[in-house]
């Protein structure tokens, strides 16, 4: 245990020595059907302790179908879910005693303040987590208002209670759906410093978000899905390796300067507003600024870039062109 | 299951419902006493000064019902306005007891916190029962201090007192005969995901069942081998069970047995809270519940 870290957090360390890397979370060909829709087709994923693993996906992907799934709100149609290496279905209580989760709607007795709401969480919980509710609300910011009832929340303080509640229970594994929804940018940075620090507990984290930055910032692994299905997963580095590298290129004559690149064997160019994105090996810069000047275009600024977490997430889950659909 | 209780009574007891309720039985109570005196004491007042005609059986009529503020007949008067209007409550709160928690999100937040739906269920049920027993007991006790208050006030004689084990009985039945109405309400609330329907169902059972069984009865009394399987009929005939009114209901006498009635009445509890169960499980929890 890290005696650098809070008051708060070494509080939470589990009493038992845990195994590293133990994996806390695991989905074998997990399959979801509304009627003729299928929500989540397949799906298999792990999370392991001590790491952050990212879950993205457009609208309607299956993310939070599938976090239903893992915490036994939602019935699978095939497949099965594992938290510590118990089926969700067979054993739900023993195996949701180690998770604490955050879903993507937050929902507390409106009637009932931030302080009474985690006690009642708490009190559903037991094992000493009634000794964590003022903590936890110091710990997310939420000390001064705690004595609040949850309708006079705002959005922003609705999602720290709901993280608070997750961490009652000394999970081993934390799983949160857009936790950032509705935060200012320094809760932003403080749920992601926390997020971190969760992973460090050795606790594994599951996190659902639109917020790319965030999930570049924090996960360790990130698993893309589309339509229920995994179309990519690795670390943060592998998985934006797929969208390749390419130069952002500031030029007037467009048009002209994608034929020069062409002719160079680049066959992938885009417009943008300001000249061309072209994705080709970082060394060929030169070779590039010579072949347009030869021809008298002169790029005002030809700079090597890496494809972001983004720029990948949006080439994999835009929407197929009809073309592009087989026959 | 026990963890599930104690967090369902921790909420309980930080709601306002619960309480004004149990202030609104306590007040009705009061106000219900009060009223009789006055308005008795007033036709009294008036037909002495000769203000208004006294009615042709004299003034005994008046003075019995000015009797029923006495402590000696709050089992019959005081657990009656308890029963009246305490049923009504009792099946408003059952429905929103468990309504509420599918309109505020709550009951797929309890889920996620490794709550079990037969666990939700059960908590929900008992609470409700206890939350009954409270209100019950309460209203009865504010029955009691309001016949001993105003029969103070108004001189009536506390004749032999209150009998407390015939008051207990005769609560304990009125009690007993409101669960299935509350279960119906909360198997409804639960299939529906809504307080309101729960409360109207609950409402529209409660009220019309009971009419519609009293006019069947009464055009023909062989309807009653039908109705008298329904809640109201059986209701009555446990709340009626050696009570005197039971003579002044041309259709008393085709109510079925007591005890054949409590076996029903239990049935009907347990069927109720088996569907809402089964709705339950079956259901997929996504946003709301």
């Amino acid at each position: 245990m890290n005696p650098a870290q809070p008051a708060i957090l070494r509080s939470y360390a589990p009493a038992v020595t845990v195994q590293q890397h133990e994996v806390v979370l695991r989905t074998k060909q997990l399959v979801k059907r509304f009627g003729s829709i299928t929500a989540v087709d397949g799906l298999d994923l792990e999370v392991r302790r001590g790491e952050v693993v990212g879950l993205l996906g457009p609208n309607g992907a299956g993310k939070s179908t599938t976090i239903g799934m893992v915490l036994g709100l939602i019935t699978p149609t095939a497949g099965h879910a594992e938290v510590l290496g118990r089926d969700v279905r067979v054993r739900r209580e023993e195996a949701l005693a180690g998770v604490g989760a955050m879903l993507e709607v937050t929902s507390f007795y409106p009637y009932l303040s931030g302080r009474d709401n985690l006690a009642a969480v708490a009190l559903l919980r037991g094992g000493g987590a009634l000794a964590r509710v003022d903590p936890l609300l110091a710990r997310l910011g939420l000390a001064q208002r705690g004595g609040s009832k949850f309708r006079t929340y705002s959005l922003g303080m609705r999602q720290r209670l709901g993280i608070a509640s997750t961490l009652l229970a000394d999970p081993a594994l934390v799983i949160l759906d857009e936790p950032a929804n509705g935060l200012d940018p320094a809760g932003q940075r403080e749920i992601r410093e926390l997020i971190r620090e969760l992973a460090g507990e050795n606790r594994g984290v599951l996190l659902a978000s639109h917020l790319l930055y965030e999930v570049e910032q924090v996960c360790d692994r990130v698993l893309v899905i589309k339509k229920g299905k995994l179309i990519a997963s690795g670390t943060i580095a592998e998985v934006t390796r797929g969208g390749g590298n390419y130069f952002e290129i500031v030029v007037d004559e467009r048009r002209r300067a994608a034929e020069i690149l062409r002719g160079l064997g680049i066959t992938e160019i885009r417009d943008t507003p300001t000249g061309l994105d072209v994705v080709a090996d970082p060394t060929r810069g030169a070779e590039i600024n010579r072949a347009l000047a030869s021809a008298g275009l002169y790029a005002s600024a030809i700079v090597p870039r890496a494809s972001s977490l983004e720029d990948v997430f949006m080439e994999l889950t835009e929407p197929e062109s009809p073309s592009a659909s087989p026959a | 299951m026990l963890r599930l209780l104690s967090s369902e009574i921790y909420r309980l007891v930080r709601r306002w419902m619960p309480w004004i309720m149990l202030g609104l039985i306590v007040v009705t109570a009061f106000l219900f006493y009060f009223l009789i005196w006055a308005s008795i004491n007033a036709q009294l007042q008036a037909v002495k000064s000769g203000t208004i005609p006294a009615p042709p059986e004299g003034t005994a009529q008046l003075t019995e019902t000015l009797r029923q503020i006495a402590p000696d007949r709050v089992a019959q008067f005081g657990v009656g306005i308890v029963a009246g209007l305490g049923s009504v409550m009792l099946i408003v709160f059952a429905a929103s007891h468990v309504g509420t928690e599918f309109g505020w999100g709550t009951f797929r937040t309890l889920l996620a916190h490794g709550a079990s739906r037969s666990g939700f269920l059960v908590a929900k049920t008992v609470s409700l029962v206890l939350y009954a027993f409270v209100f019950i007991v309460v209203g009865t006790l504010a029955a009691i201090g309001a016949s001993y208050a105003v029969s103070a006030v108004a001189g009536i004689s506390f004749g032999s007192g209150v009998d407390l084990a015939e008051v207990a009985r005769v609560a304990a039945k009125s009690g007993y005969t409101f669960l299935p109405y509350m279960a119906l309400a909360l198997a409804i609330a639960v299939w529906s995901k809504s307080a309101g329907a729960g409360i109207a169902a609950g409402l529209v059972v409660y009220f019309a069942e009971g009419l519609v069984a009293t006019i069947l009865v009464s055009l023909n009394k062989d309807y009653a081998q039908i109705v008298n399987w329904g809640l109201s009929r059986n209701a009555s005939a446990l709340t009626r069970a050696g009570a005197a009114a039971a003579g002044q209901d041309p259709t008393a006498s085709t109510l079925p047995d007591p005890t054949r009635a409590a076996i029903v009445l239990g049935a009907y509890c347990v069927i109720f809270i088996v569907l809402a169960y089964w709705r339950l499980r079956s259901r997929d929890v996504t946003v709301g519940g």
